[in-house]
């Protein structure tokens, strides 16, 4: 098997389950209102989006490993690239901010909207950078 | 006999990644090293590219900035139009995440 491929595929299973965790975190907040089980779900998110940026670097890791060069990517896709830096870096901002402060129900209802909506972003902007460079 | 066989097995499925990228190749057939191209005229990148290794497809730089993403590995590629002067047309074949395999093939030319 080779060894760079499956590096790739490491990261990219990785790299889905974050997705998984963000998106489905966010989600299960908004659909289960109690502020214990939302805390829980921050920590997950929380936990979902440092994966998500240890993985999407851990790509461009293994390109420098395999090429001692990193993807070469221009214009739509690091655009793309940007917005799920943004979105990962608000989104552990966000959860971080659920799980260690106390807040109103309606507080708490419109920072889990926030955050599903980047994770979301987060992944349209994936499929993006996929597909252009 | 039997240990010399494995061996040889091994030491093929290990060489053989490495013989599969040796044939990665890329073609420019058109236009050559130094021609002269007609800035009014539509100019057109042929090539024809053998991935090989971990080559996945290709990108169209000119002038060192990306131009195109292509997956087509025989064609014609419309360049945008280029301005009077000296230019450097290069194709570089890339892995699945996009990064260059360190095969690539540059040509100069003036548009004029």
């Amino acid at each position: 098997m080779d060894s760079q491929n499956l590096a790739y595929a490491i990261a990219q299973i990785v790299h889905n389950f974050g997705a998984v965790a963000v998106v489905g975190g966010a989600a299960c907040a908004l659909a289960r209102g109690d502020a214990g089980t939302q805390r829980k779900l921050a920590g997950l998110v929380l936990a979902g989006w440092l994966t998500q940026v240890v993985s999407g670097g851990t790509f461009g890791a293994i390109s420098f490993y395999y090429y001692a060069k990193f993807p070469d990517i221009h214009g739509v896709a690091v655009a793309a690239l940007i917005v799920k830096v943004v979105c990962a870096v608000s989104g552990f901002t966000l959860a971080t901010w659920q799980l260690l402060a106390r807040h109103s129900e309606v507080s708490r209802r419109y920072s889990w909207l926030a955050m599903s909506g980047l994770g979301m972003l987060a992944l349209g902007s994936a499929a993006v950078l996929r597909w252009f460079s | 006999m039997r240990k010399l066989s494995m061996l040889v097995l091994v030491l093929s499925s290990i060489a053989a990644p490495l013989a599969v990228a040796a044939e990665s190749k890329i073609d420019i057939s058109s236009p050559v090293d130094g021609a002269k191209l007609d800035a009014k005229a539509q100019n057109k990148l042929d090539y024809n590219i053998t991935l090989g290794g971990d080559g996945d497809h290709i990108h169209v730089y000119v002038d060192g900035k990306q131009a195109a993403l292509l997956r087509q590995m025989r064609g014609s590629y419309t360049l945008d139009p280029l301005a009077q002067g000296n230019h450097e047309l290069c194709i570089k074949i890339v892995n699945k995440n996009h990064t260059p395999i360190g095969v690539d093939r540059c040509v100069k030319v003036t548009v004029q």
